[in-house]
């Protein structure tokens, strides 16, 4: 009987799947599960923090050798920035409206806007396009990195669902299990990390999730910083280069490797 | 025969209206208003471009009346590292003229990837302005920096955005002490004798001269300057101290 009812639902999921506002038999917005597809699809984003800092890091993507790798990493105010993971297009119109969020907020109130409470009102801007007819969810997972004076360093993810997450560590994307698996071997010494340890944590979670025979190099590679007295900075370039070069020496590639280590046996 | 402030850019002055036989009650109220919403603050503001720099400067007396309400309240608001603003006149719109402008230099910095230039936070200036064409900002701005090619640029302004570039300018209270004075020092003007390249030090002098100058006659002016020199290496900003009379 149960089997009946799993093979009524396979084949009338088109049924329940049109529309946002309509749930599936099983209690599933299946628009909303089907944006989220649009997050793990994007290339890997990772985040983590330690006590003063909080670093993302991501893979740029290129469509081939003769395009520019797309941008990743994007400042909202100096105290926050964000990674993104999905539709690119998507994730500029939320980071306009963070950016305008922070900047009305430091002309009405002459300090910078709690990362904790923008989130939230961004989780709630997420669910409200879950439950109108006429609109569809974000196609983008963010992480959102931010120094707050008052409460120290964040790491928040956002989904399509309107869900909000914290974190100390985490990774989002396509192959990011292997990211999510070296940081939660090496998370609870990160709070006792110094900035360039964290980085060379976050190029190390992130080499893992490259594809096959590729490598993380300074054009594919792009991290930022941003801590206590220490304006959020983006380190792409020859400027990521030094960093990865450290990578080298410390014997590379994460642990718990990519899909590449699997196949090899 | 009721008096209405005329708030120009060197302090209100008393206007005397015509005497107007009026038979309706508030036609006659209007030629005498109660409250004013402007206040003049005081203080002067000098900009002067040099070959390959910029010297941006302001007193810092605040004043209402003839009282001083402080002897340190800065008029320069420093954009980027190749642009200051002076502004003189009514501290709150200054102030909300300020802290919009900032914001707008963030938004420009965060969506175009660049620090806004001299020439572009110009127009941005003088846009602003003129947004409050009918309510105007009671703020007289002189804007220097370095142009795309590095040499000075001074820019000065009117309150509701009328703006031009010019070789300097000053404004606020003591402006029509400081203007001929930078008329001779600085332009040479009808002058037969040959004009000499000013080197960054010689304008920070003459600028102080200006403001011990105007400071002589001009009750608003006085108490502090702050100098800021703009070159490609940055803004620097020097305070020198005046009297406190």
């Amino acid at each position: 009987k149960s089997s009946k009812k799993a093979d009524f639902v396979a084949m009338h999921r088109n049924m329940y799947d049109t529309d946002v506002t309509v749930f599936s038999p099983e209690g599933r917005l299946l628009q909303v599960e089907y944006a989220m597809e649009s997050t793990k699809q994007g290339s890997a984003c990772v985040g983590l923090r330690s006590e003063n800092y909080v670093v993302i890091g991501a893979l740029k993507r290129s469509v081939n050798e003769m395009s520019s790798h797309q941008k990743k990493l994007m400042e909202i105010d100096g105290h926050m920035g964000i990674a993104i993971a999905g539709l690119t297009a998507d994730a500029r119109s939320i980071a306009k409206w963070m950016r305008n969020e922070c900047l009305n907020h430091k002309y009405v109130y002459g300090s910078a806007m709690p990362s904790k409470r923008l989130c939230e009102e961004l989780a709630d801007k997420h669910q409200r396009t879950t439950q109108t007819y006429v609109r569809r969810p974000y196609g983008v997972g963010l992480l959102v990195a931010a120094y707050d004076e008052a409460t120290g360093p964040h790491l928040f993810q956002t989904c399509p669902s309107g869900n909000l997450y914290e974190f100390y560590a985490t990774a989002i994307g396509a192959r990011s299990q292997s990211a999510k698996t070296y940081l939660e071997k090496h998370f609870e010494g990160f709070p006792s990390t110094e900035k360039d340890d964290l980085i060379v944590h976050a190029l190390k979670a992130l080499s893992g999730c490259v594809t096959g025979d590729g490598e993380l190099n300074k054009d594919n590679a792009s991290i930022a910083i941003v801590g206590k007295d220490h304006k959020f900075q983006l380190i792409e370039g020859e400027n990521v280069a030094v960093y990865l070069d450290k990578l080298e020496v410390d014997g590379g590639a994460a642990e718990g490797g990519g899909d590449g280590d699997a196949m090899e046996e | 025969m009721a008096q209405l402030p005329m708030w120009t850019s060197e302090g209100p002055a008393l206007v005397k209206t015509m005497e107007v036989e009026s038979e309706s009650v508030s036609n006659a109220a209007m030629q005498a208003p109660r409250w004013s919403p402007y206040d003049f603050n005081g203080g002067t503001t000098i900009a002067i471009a040099g070959e390959d720099f910029c010297v941006v400067a302001g007193d810092t007396r605040l004043s209402t009346g003839y009282s001083i309400l402080s002897r340190n309240v800065s008029k320069l608001l420093k954009l980027s590292d190749q642009t200051v603003l002076a502004s003189a006149g009514c501290l709150a719109d200054i102030t909300q003229l300020h802290q919009r402008l900032q914001a707008h230099m963030q938004f420009y910095r965060q969506r175009h990837g660049g620090i806004m230039g001299t020439t572009s936070m110009a127009q941005l200036l003088s846009n602003t302005l003129y947004g409050r064409r009918f309510f105007p900002c009671y703020a007289f701005n002189v804007l220097g920096g370095l142009d795309a090619e590095g040499k000075g640029a001074v820019y000065s302004y009117d309150a509701i955005g009328s703006f031009e570039r010019v070789p300097y300018s000053a404004s606020g209270s003591g402006q029509s002490l400081m203007i001929p004075l930078l008329d001779n020092l600085v332009q040479f003007k009808t002058r037969t004798d040959p004009k000499p390249v000013l080197a960054a030090t010689d304008v920070v002098s003459l600028v102080k001269d200006a403001f011990i100058t105007a400071g002589e006659r001009d009750i608003y002016t006085g108490d502090q300057i702050e100098i800021a020199v703009i070159t490609s290496e940055g803004v620097a900003v020097e305070v020198f101290a005046l009297k406190a009379d």
